[in-house]
């Protein structure tokens, strides 16, 4: 049945799992974001959105655009207006490569 | 989705799991504790639920003898029986049967009852230790004490060995226990043999149960015989649950409602609609009443093998058997609708559903936002969705999935985080799962954009 295959194809796969849920010690931009030095993807993910719904920077006129302070620019490649479409990737951007060689 | 099988499964085991007889004395401390405080007792026990602290055998020793010698009373087998069963609780075998033979020796008037061996059997099973030596070791105790292990020690052993994953431990014992003592009854037998399909190979299972059928002329009944088509059913093997009816035959049964039951969600399983139809007919030329069980997994496979015409008949042959339609019925013809991408049909099913009287389930609901998304009716699949919401339902994982896509595809990708956040605070699925879909699907859509850009 479908809801079956769903499920294995995401939690049956380790090496995807564990690079979204694996701490990853953070480069200096992430870290003056985030406040802490190691965070998972999935974590880092979290926290970015909750930051861009608690300080409203959603576009008024289109919810699937974000209006970025300084404070997110930062992490986001300076850029000013990101669509939500491309926040996963953005963030992702941080975590390549293997997390030990930090 | 899926659910008839499910529930059908709660049934059979609740038959198989019925035992009247042979339980010993209540197992966990607390209830025995309680349970001496009608026989009166010494004052100086703490309200604590086990007056033994420490798994130190001579401070046990010492408590019992002062709680003995405080006593106005005299100690009775039950009193004992709790003061092994709480010590056990936290001790090593070994110190338990010392305490044993500490209380044997210094109240003469204590003489053992089968329950009490049994308490300590119950540890020795649940203690870890690979070759069952303090198994044996109590069982030896028992039998120098001239109590004669019979099938409730059996049935104690097995159920604690595969309680603690020992199933084939479990397995020897029980034979080593039916060549020197008592053979099990038919309760642990089943018990032992749906053990052993859990965990076993099919031919370790067969193996059990021809020495058992040979040496000690325990042969499979009708439950056994459920257990195994179950068994081979759900690892689609239904040439072995054909062979499993005609050896069922030749031992002198006939099929009831279950075996039929079982052996139709094994067809319906694999979507093999004409055959599940086909065990419906042979039911009623046998003249077995089908049950609700029966109509449920019926119409469940032929939903999913697509003939959604015929599920919709049984629905009514099924009501007008009495049977009055349920949540898993109605979901189940829902869901084969959906597939057929007949979701507005499905959606009215709900209305006539409720205008009957019966509850749809979350199962229900996410099976009819599953069917709207997929069939690209986005604002009525919203709809519903703030619909589930205002009731604080949960999403699966299939419901959720299809609908995150399908809002990203039509542009919505604002909603989508927005149902992500649900489906997460909801607690409906993990972070990561839902968080994985989400990415897959942004992903997906970007790609998609990114080609229809360069054509």
């Amino acid at each position: 049945m479908q809801p079956q295959r769903l499920k294995k194809a995401i939690t049956d796969n380790p090496k995807k799992l564990g690079n979204l849920i694996d701490l990853v010690n953070l480069p200096s931009t992430l870290r003056d974001f985030l406040g802490q030095s190691q965070i998972s993807r999935l974590g880092c993910f979290m926290r970015v959105w909750s930051y861009i719904k608690t300080n409203n920077l959603q576009d008024p006129k289109n919810k699937n655009v974000v209006n970025c302070d300084e404070k997110l620019k930062s992490i986001l490649l300076g850029r000013q207006r990101v669509e939500l479409v491309d926040l996963p990737s953005l963030i992702k951007l941080h975590f390549t490569k293997t997390p030990k060689s930090n | 989705m899926g659910k008839i099988p499910s529930s059908f499964r709660s049934l059979t085991s609740t038959q198989l799991i019925k035992k009247p007889t042979a339980s010993p004395p209540p197992r966990n401390s607390q209830n025995r504790i309680t349970g001496t405080h009608d026989s009166p007792k010494p004052p100086q026990t703490t309200p604590s639920r086990n007056p033994f602290k420490s798994p130190n055998l001579s401070s046990a020793k010492s408590l019992f003898n002062s709680i003995a010698a405080t006593s106005k009373i005299p100690l009775d087998t039950k009193f004992h029986n709790s003061v092994l069963q709480s010590y056990a609780s936290i001790a090593t075998v070994d110190d338990a049967v010392k305490l044993f033979h500490h209380i044997l020796k210094s109240q003469p008037s204590f003489s053992p009852e089968p329950s009490t061996f049994n308490i300590l059997l119950s540890h020795a099973c649940k203690s870890p230790d690979s070759p069952l030596s303090n198994v044996h070791r109590v069982l030896n105790l028992m039998v120098n004490s001239g109590v004669e292990p019979n099938n409730v020690t059996t049935d104690i052993a097995a159920r604690s060995l595969c309680e603690s994953d020992r199933v084939s431990d479990a397995k020897d014992l029980v034979m080593e226990l039916s060549e020197k003592h008592s053979p099990p009854d038919m309760f642990t037998y089943n018990y032992l043999l749906k053990q052993l399909c859990k965990f076993e190979s099919l031919n370790a299972v067969y193996e059990f149960r021809d020495k058992m059928k040979k040496s000690f002329n325990v042969k499979p009944d009708l439950v056994s015989y459920t257990i195994l088509i179950d068994h081979v059913c759900n690892s689609k093997n239904l040439r072995e649950a054909m062979k499993l009816v005609s050896d069922l035959g030749a031992d002198g049964f006939k099929p009831d409602c279950f075996v039929y039951n079982t052996i139709m969600k094994g067809f319906c399983t694999l979507s093999k609609g004409s055959e599940a139809v086909g065990v419906f007919k042979k039911m009623k030329e046998d003249g077995v009443e089908p049950d609700r069980i029966t109509y449920n997994t019926l119409i469940f496979g032929l939903s999913k093998s697509g003939r959604v015409e015929e599920a919709r008949k049984y629905l009514q042959t099924m009501d007008e058997a009495g049977y009055e339609p349920d949540a898993v019925a109605y979901t189940a013809l829902m869901n084969g609708m959906c597939r057929k991408g007949a979701s507005l049909g499905a959606l009215s099913l709900l209305e006539e559903m409720e205008a009957k009287g019966c509850a749809p389930n979350d199962v229900t609901y996410n099976t009819l936002l599953y069917g709207l998304c997929k069939g690209r009716l986005m604002d009525k699949g919203i709809e519903f969705y703030e619909m589930m919401k205002s009731k604080g339902l949960k999403l699966e994982s299939y419901a959720y999935a299809t609908l995150v896509r399908a809002l990203v595809r039509s542009g919505k990708v604002a909603e989508a985080y927005e149902v992500f956040d649900y489906a997460v605070g909801s607690k409906s699925l993990s972070d990561a799962s839902a968080y994985a879909t989400l990415e897959t699907s942004l992903k997906w859509v970007k790609k998609a954009k990114e080609q229809g850009l360069a054509d």
